[in-house]
Order: structure tokens, then C-alpha cells, then sequence
């Protein structure tokens, strides 16, 4: 049964992004305010094709995992790793707690980098040379068994696609767990990559926007792609001191709006607005009103975007003050955006998300009082 | 855990396209896998496959969204809702799928492969396709939108998943199953892993070689206690308990124990408040891989000694993200009948096997089942249902 | 190159040993368990690799497992098939 006096608490947090590893590079780059997106080449028809993008370095999972370990194990399940390590090592989990650990991972798009060298390795040779590694790798929840195997986590594994309301989902999964009392801790972790297949999919469906996103203008597309992984761990606590960054109050998934205003009364609300422009409209209609913020100019525009806006919405609860959203205070809609360093009140933040298929989700934090 | 209703279900598979076809043709004992028709490979051997014979393409949606739409149909009419009686409802869905999802064409990639700029058509069409996103725009849903991709134990967790947003009041009612076409890139991985029977699939028999694909989607109508009693609607089934747990073992092969199927089996049975005796059969994944089969076969003389078990593979193939909610549609109705059909394609003992499935139809006593499934990367997931108020 | 240098070659590179080179594996390690350290999903892998390199189809995995016990042994299995 629902307990209704079990707190959630995010005592963890593991993220790798354009803007680095780990969460003093997120803070570093909520603080600073600016990322500059790198680039990545793509194959095309008339010769490499560059785009800006954010992509994610893996080189330092090599300081958790043994190389050889990872000699099967691809960018896309190396990034769920990484994020994973890192979530578990700033939440200072014991190993020998490990084995208990539900896990949870949320990806939109899946191992595509894999996907695509597995069709290769048939279209070379023919199909009786198709690769069973390859094949194997290219299972959706291949991060999810990885992350269990590497981790000896015995618990349950779960992975949900949803496109860009693939964290929200998945959220909402993991926090009945904790709230049935089937775990005491779940892994969160949303992850997708930037490979040659989804690069490909961008360039041909995208502008080329090569400056500094700017998702709280409503006109011309400025979105840049992104890759990465964000890592929540997320335990019950009967204790409302209990340490951490936040409390996980309520997620809320739902299609079609209901009616205005969306979210309850909030101190922010943190949109998960890229600068794609199919969805900026529905972002001015729901947050209208709104005190709000957003970060994706930080990590990109990609499916766990939502997970980096849960990330850095913990950050600024845990440091009790807002933190600035890049690019400054303009927005096309009435809405106000709060500026860095106002002091957050006792109230919860929000975290909207929405996607251009009617679906919307609010994922709702509440500060817990850090020790001194 | 507070018991939570079935009141509809439907099914589409090689075995029939709704559920009353598909007990009479499995309960006849009828099965004729054959090699692919929708698609060719150059591979030297042919394997059979469960197909769907005849099943429309649409061309708006991947036919995993289709078949799982088709059973949505049913499984609503079923349970007496439509448009209109579902409107004022919070409904939510949540639908298990494996491939139906990848974000991957074939026809694109050899295109790009090929150095050509090719068509975003089929890559627009996945997009629009995500089997839960679909079942939830056909009917105006505003629940939550969930889809599971946890391999071949998606369609079993997806029900699991349901059935917890219902009794937390998450909503009023949830579409719950699974649903997954056969595609060639699958076909062929499964043949590299060499895990493919060249012949139809034998479940448990000493001969075994593997699975064959199969195709199709299996899906649920769960309500709340409430709705149910203002509509009048008798159970068909109930969800009782469900458990899993994952091997962290290794990405293909189980644990040769069955360590995490145990510890699923031993928390459904702890949350539906059951044991082993209590049990009138179980629906095992039986896919017919000797890995797969050897370990389950002992978890189950172990665990369950006694209790009769089958696979339904053996009629439908390997529906991989679909299996799990098929065989839950398989497994309430097979209470509903009091009886379980024979094991398709056992006929020899494996000595190695410690334990036998049923190989006729055989009556069942009792009004509990457990369901499972093992999946990819080490997924275990057991469900428990229970006989419905239906007579 | 001889059979044996170019499977050596094929293990490092396509099984991604990373931190071996061809002249570290012995002609007589065991490729699965202890040794090489190799397991089931690789062994399907081989499976596919000697088809690849020396169009060699493998049919099922009891024809596998003697054929895989070492470099030496394999090495023997292919050159055996491909004169014979």
C-alpha cells in the first residue's frame, strides 16, 4: 500500500553532457551560464556534413570501470554507466548496497549507434553475417542490463520509451516502487545518444541553428541537438530531514492540456522548452503567468532533457536560490523569469514538460532543510 | 496488495485474430509455423516463424501499433467501453513492446549506407508509432502514457504497471499489454545468436533448438473497483500479485540458477498473498532454447513442485515484447475454462530436464495462475491472476 | 599470414580485447572461462567471424565447442576444413 507519510528523496545525482562531467561541471555551467555546443561530422551523400551539437565525453568511466569490462559495451550503454557511477558515488551509496537497487532508466530514441552497426554488419556481408554482439546491444533496455550486471544490482529493471516525456514516464514507474515499498532505493537514469543514425534523423528534420539555444523565444527554431545521461538516486525517508538535494513531491503525466493553469502555484517552474518550435507555443500557453526557468541552452535539446532540468532544479533547491536561465530574463509570452540568485521560498518547484503529441507532464520538488 | 479487475481482453497472434479463435485453435492443438512471408533473407536457412496471415498494413502506423491497436478493440469491446463511456474517464495505457519502438529502419539504412539522402517517410512513421502514444490518440485518452521496453518481459511488467496506477488511484482505468510485429532485423539477430529452431519450436523436449518468432499483441482492460461497480461489470480475471527482478547475471544467457526468476516468482507470490499449492498451473515462458527452458524447467520443479505448467509458445511463437500479455490473456482465460491446453511440440523427455510440462488438455483445479516471463539482459517477471466472477 | 596469426588478429580486433595485442594470446589458452576469459555471446560471435574472414559456416554450437577450445585448435578446425 501507498504509505502516505514516506517522503522521496533524491540523494543522488550522476550527469554527463556538452557541458561535462559530473555535478559541480552541471553547477559550473548553471553558474556561468553559457555552454558553447561542440560539433559532430556526419556521412552524408555530398561529402561530411558538420552540425553543432552537445556531445558527452565517456572517458571517465574508465575511473570506475576497468576497460576490459567494457569491451562489448557501447557509447550509449557507457553513458547510462557513467551517469549511474556518478549518481551512486555523489550520493556516497555503500558497494554492498548495490544489490538492492530497483532500476529505472527512461530513453527516447535507444541504442541507435548500435542499431545502425548491426544493420551494417549484414548489408556488408549478407544476413548470415549479422553480429549476435551487436544484436544484443542494440535491445532498448541494453543500458538497464548493463547498468544491473556491472552494478550486481538483483532488484527490478525497467525501462520506458516515451520520447520526450520518457523521464516523466519513467519517473512516475519509479516512484510507485519506492511508494509500494518494493525497494527501498531505485537508480533513475535517463540516457540517449547522438550516433550517426539520430544525427542523420536531426539534420534532415532540424535548422542548423548554430548559436546559443534561446527556448524562451517563440519564432525561428533554435534548438541544438544533445546527448547525455542523467542519474537520479532516489530512496524512501521517513526522516523530512533526511540529507539530500530534494524531495520528489508528486509526478503528474497526462495527455491533453487541461485547463489553465497548468501547474499549482509554484516558486519556479522549470520548462523543459529546446527551441523547437512545434512545442514553444504550447510552453507559452501552459507556464503564461508562471515564475520560470530553463537550463536546456545548457545540455541541448534531446529526450532526458527533462532529467538534466530535474538535476539542476535539485541543485538550486539544495543551494536554496535560483539560478539564472541562460541568455537572459527576455521571453516572447507573459510570463516572468526569475533572476539568478533569488532566494527559492519553503514552496515546491515544478518541472514541465510537454511534447507535441498533446502530452504533458509535471514533476514537482520540495527543499528540505540542509544542515548548516 | 488489493486484488485489481479484469474486465476485458483481447488478442491477436498466428493461433487467431481475437481471443475465441485463438483458445479454439490452441485447445485443437492446431500450430503450421512456416518461413517468413512478408520479407526475404538471404540467409541459406529458412526458418518458420509465427506470422499474423493476412493482417492489413496501414501505412500511418508500424504494424506492432496496429496489431496492438486491433487488440485494444477488442479488449474494449470486451469490457463494454467506447469513445463515449471513456471520455469523462482518467484512462491510462501502458503497452510492453520491443522493436516497435527502435528508432531504426531497414529500408533507410541501407539507403544511408549506400551514400544515398534517404526518405524520412518510414522515419516519420515511427515517430507517430510509439504503441502506447497511438492506443492513447485513437481514443482521446488522458491518462498516463507509458511504454515498456524491458525486452522479452515487457508485456508482463507493462500489465504490473498498470495494475499499480490503479490502485493507487493514478486512474480510472488502464489499457495494459504488449504488442510486437515480426521484422526482419529481429529475424535475423535472433538467428546470429543462433538461439533459432530450423524447425517448429519443441518447449521443454529433449530435442529442442530454439525458438521460433512469432508476432501479435495480447491486451487487458483494468478497472478500478469504483468504476466497476457504478458500471455493473463482472471480473473476467484478476490481477492478484507480480513480481521481478532482474539476474544481473549476463545480457543473453539467464542465471544458471534462476536466481532472479526465484526472487520474482517469491515476491508475486508475497504481494498477492499466495503460495505455491495454491496454484492451478503456470504459464512458463518455454521459449524453446535450451538455456532458457533448462533453467526454468528447475526453477519450477523446485519452486512449484507439482503444480502443471506449459508454454503457449508452441502456438504462437515467440511474440518477444507481446508474449508476456498474450500469455496473461492466455492464462485468465484458461481459468475461466477450468483447463489447460497440451505443451505443442513436447513430445520427449529431456533427461536433463528435471521436471515435464502437460503434453494434452488437461482440467485444472483451482482458480489461481502465475504467468512469467525471462527476458534479455537478465529480466525476470512473474504475475499472478486470479479466476474472475464471470461463470 | 598463417591461419593462426590472422585469427589472433581477428580476436583482438573484433572482440575488442583492448588491452592485448595478437602476440600476447598463447596458441593453447582456452578461449572461454579462464584464459581468454571469452563467453557465450563471444562464441556465437566466432561463430559469425569465421564465416566473415574464412567463409566457414559453423552449424550449430556442439561443432563449435571442439573447434573453440584454443587458437591452436581452431586454427587446426579451419585450415582442416578449408583443404579438406
Amino acid at each position: 500500500m501507498i504509505g502516505r507519510d514516506s517522503r522521496i528523496v533524491i540523494g543522488g545525482v550522476g550527469v554527463a553532457g556538452g557541458f561535462g562531467c559530473g555535478v559541480a561541471a552541471l553547477e559550473q555551467a548553471l553558474r556561468g551560464g553559457e555552454v558553447r555546443p561542440g560539433r559532430m561530422t556526419l556521412p552524408m551523400p555530398d561529402g561530411p556534413v558538420e552540425i553543432p551539437a552537445f556531445m558527452s565525453d565517456t572517458t571517465p568511466l574508465k575511473d570506475f570501470i576497468p576497460l576490459r569490462t567494457l569491451r562489448r559495451v557501447d557509447h550509449f550503454s557507457r553513458l547510462a554507466l557513467l551517469g549511474a557511477h556518478l549518481a551512486l558515488a555523489d550520493a556516497g551509496l555503500p558497494e554492498a548496497e548495490r544489490a538492492g537497487l530497483g532500476v529505472v532508466i527512461a530513453s527516447g530514441h535507444g541504442a541507435t549507434g548500435i542499431t545502425f552497426a548491426f544493420q551494417d554488419s549484414f548489408i556488408n556481408d549478407g544476413d548470415i553475417c549479422a553480429s549476435p554482439t551487436h544484436f544484443a546491444n542494440s535491445v532498448h533496455n541494453s543500458a538497464a542490463a548493463n547498468i544491473s550486471i556491472l552494478l550486481g544490482a538483483t532488484g527490478p529493471s525497467l525501462t520506458v520509451t516515451q520520447f520526450h516525456l520518457s523521464v516523466p514516464s519513467a519517473l512516475l514507474a519509479a516512484r510507485q516502487w519506492l511508494l509500494e515499498g518494493r525497494v527501498e532505493r531505485v537508480l533513475f537514469g535517463a540516457v540517449d545518444e547522438l550516433s550517426r543514425l539520430t544525427g542523420h534523423y536531426w539534420h534532415r528534420q532540424h535548422a542548423h541553428f548554430a548559436g546559443i539555444p534561446s527556448p524562451l523565444h517563440t519564432g525561428a527554431e533554435t534548438a541544438v541537438p544533445g546527448e547525455g545521461a542523467a542519474f537520479l538516486l532516489l530512496s524512501r525517508a521517513q526522516d523530512a530531514d533526511a540529507p539530500g538535494y530534494c524531495t520528489l513531491d508528486s509526478v503528474t503525466v497526462g495527455r491533453k492540456l487541461p485547463p489553465r493553469p497548468l501547474a499549482p502555484p509554484v516558486g519556479l517552474l522549470v520548462l523543459g522548452a529546446d527551441g523547437v518550435p512545434e512545442t514553444a507555443a504550447r510552453y507559452a500557453a501552459a507556464a503564461a503567468g508562471s515564475r520560470i526557468a530553463c537550463y536546456t541552452p545548457l545540455y541541448g535539446s534531446m529526450p532526458p532533457g527533462p532529467a538534466f532540468d530535474i538535476a539542476s532544479t535539485a541543485l538550486a533547491l539544495r543551494s536554496g536560490s535560483v539560478f539564472a536561465t541562460p541568455g537572459g530574463s527576455s521571453c516572447d509570452f507573459p510570463a516572468t523569469v526569475v533572476p539568478g540568485g533569488t532566494p527559492l521560498g519553503p514552496g515546491p518547484a515544478g518541472i514541465l514538460t510537454l511534447d507535441d503529441d498533446d502530452g504533458h507532464a509535471l514533476v514537482m520538488l520540495g527543499r528540505i532543510r540542509q544542515p548548516a | 496488495m488489493p486484488p485489481v479487475a479484469i474486465t476485458g481482453m483481447g488478442c491477436i497472434c498466428a493461433a487467431g485474430q481475437n481471443l475465441g479463435d485463438c483458445m479454439t485453435s490452441i485447445f485443437s492443438g492446431a500450430r503450421a509455423p512456416a518461413p517468413p512471408v512478408r520479407f526475404k533473407s538471404n540467409h541459406p536457412i529458412r526458418y518458420p516463424v509465427f506470422e499474423v496471415p493476412g493482417f492489413p498494413e496501414d501505412p500511418a502506423m508500424l504494424r506492432t501499433s496496429a496489431l496492438g491497436l486491433h487488440a485494444v478493440r477488442e479488449a474494449l469491446s470486451d469490457a463494454g467501453l467506447d469513445r463515449q463511456t471513456l471520455a469523462p474517464l482518467r484512462v491510462g495505457v501502458c503497452v510492453g513492446t520491443t522493436i516497435g519502438c527502435a528508432m531504426s529502419n531497414e529500408t533507410f539504412c541501407r539507403q544511408a549506407h549506400a551514400g544515398a539522402n534517404p526518405d524520412m517517410a518510414p522515419i516519420v512513421q515511427i515517430q507517430r508509432s510509439n504503441p502506447a502514444a497511438v492506443i492513447a490518440r485513437e481514443f482521446g485518452l488522458s491518462g498516463p502514457c507509458q511504454t515498456v521496453v524491458n525486452a522479452c518481459s515487457s508485456g508482463t511488467d507493462a500489465v504490473a504497471v498498470a495494475a499499480s496506477w490503479i490502485r493507487s488511484g493514478l486512474c480510472d482505468v488502464a489499457i495494459a499489454g504488449g504488442a510486437d510485429e515480426l521484422a526482419r532485423i529481429t529475424y535475423i539477430g535472433f538467428i546470429a545468436l543462433m538461439i533459432t529452431d530450423d524447425s517448429p519450436c519443441k518447449p521443454f523436449d529433449r530435442n529442442r533448438k530454439g525458438l521460433n518468432l512469432g508476432e501479435g499483441a495480447g491486451m487487458l482492460v483494468l478497472e478500478s473497483e469504483s468504476v466497476r461497480a457504478r458500471r455493473n461489470r463482472k471480473a473476467r480475471a484478476f490481477v492478484l500479485g507480480y513480481g521481478s527482478a532482474c539476474d544481473a547475471h549476463h545480457l543473453t544467457a539467464p542465471h544458471p540458477d534462476g536466481a532472479g526468476l526465484r526472487r520474482a516468482i517469491a515476491e508475486g507470490f508475497s504481494t498477492a498473498g499466495v503460495s505455491a499449492s495454491d496454484l492451478a498451473f503456470v504459464n512458463a515462458h518455454g521459449t524453446g532454447t535450451p538455456e532458457n527452458d533448462k533453467v526454468e524447467s528447475r526453477v519450477l520443479r523446485e519452486m512449484l513442485p507439482g503444480v502443471p505448467y506449459l508454454s503457449t509458445k508452441g502456438y504462437t511463437g515467440h511474440t518477444l515484447g507481446a508474449a508476456g500479455a498474450i500469455e496473461a490473456v492466455f492464462t485468465a482465460a484458461c481459468l475461466e475454462r477450468g483447463e489447460i491446453p497440451g505443451n505443442a511440440g513436447f513430445s520427449t523427455p529431456d533427461p536433463d530436464l528435471i521436471a515435464t510440462p502437460v503434453r494434452e488438455v488437461t482440467k485444472v483445479a483451482g482458480t489461481i495462475a502465475l504467468s512469467e516471463s525471462l527476458a534479455f539482459g537478465g529480466n525476470n517477471a512473474a504475475l499472478i491472476l486470479g479466476r474472475g466472477e464471470t461463470p | 599470414m598463417t591461419t593462426t596469426e590472422k585469427l589472433k588478429k581477428i580476436l583482438v580486433e573484433e572482440l575488442n580485447l583492448e588491452e592485448l595485442t595478437p602476440a600476447d594470446i598463447d596458441d593453447d589458452a582456452p578461449l572461454f572461462g579462464e584464459g581468454l576469459g571469452l563467453d557465450s555471446l563471444d562464441a556465437v560471435e566466432l561463430v559469425v567471424l569465421i564465416q566473415k574472414h574464412f567463409g566457414l559456416e559453423i552449424k550449430d554450437m556442439d561443432e563449435g565447442r571442439t573447434a573453440f577450445q584454443s587458437v591452436r585448435a581452431l586454427s587446426a578446425y579451419i585450415d582442416g576444413r578449408l583443404n579438406g
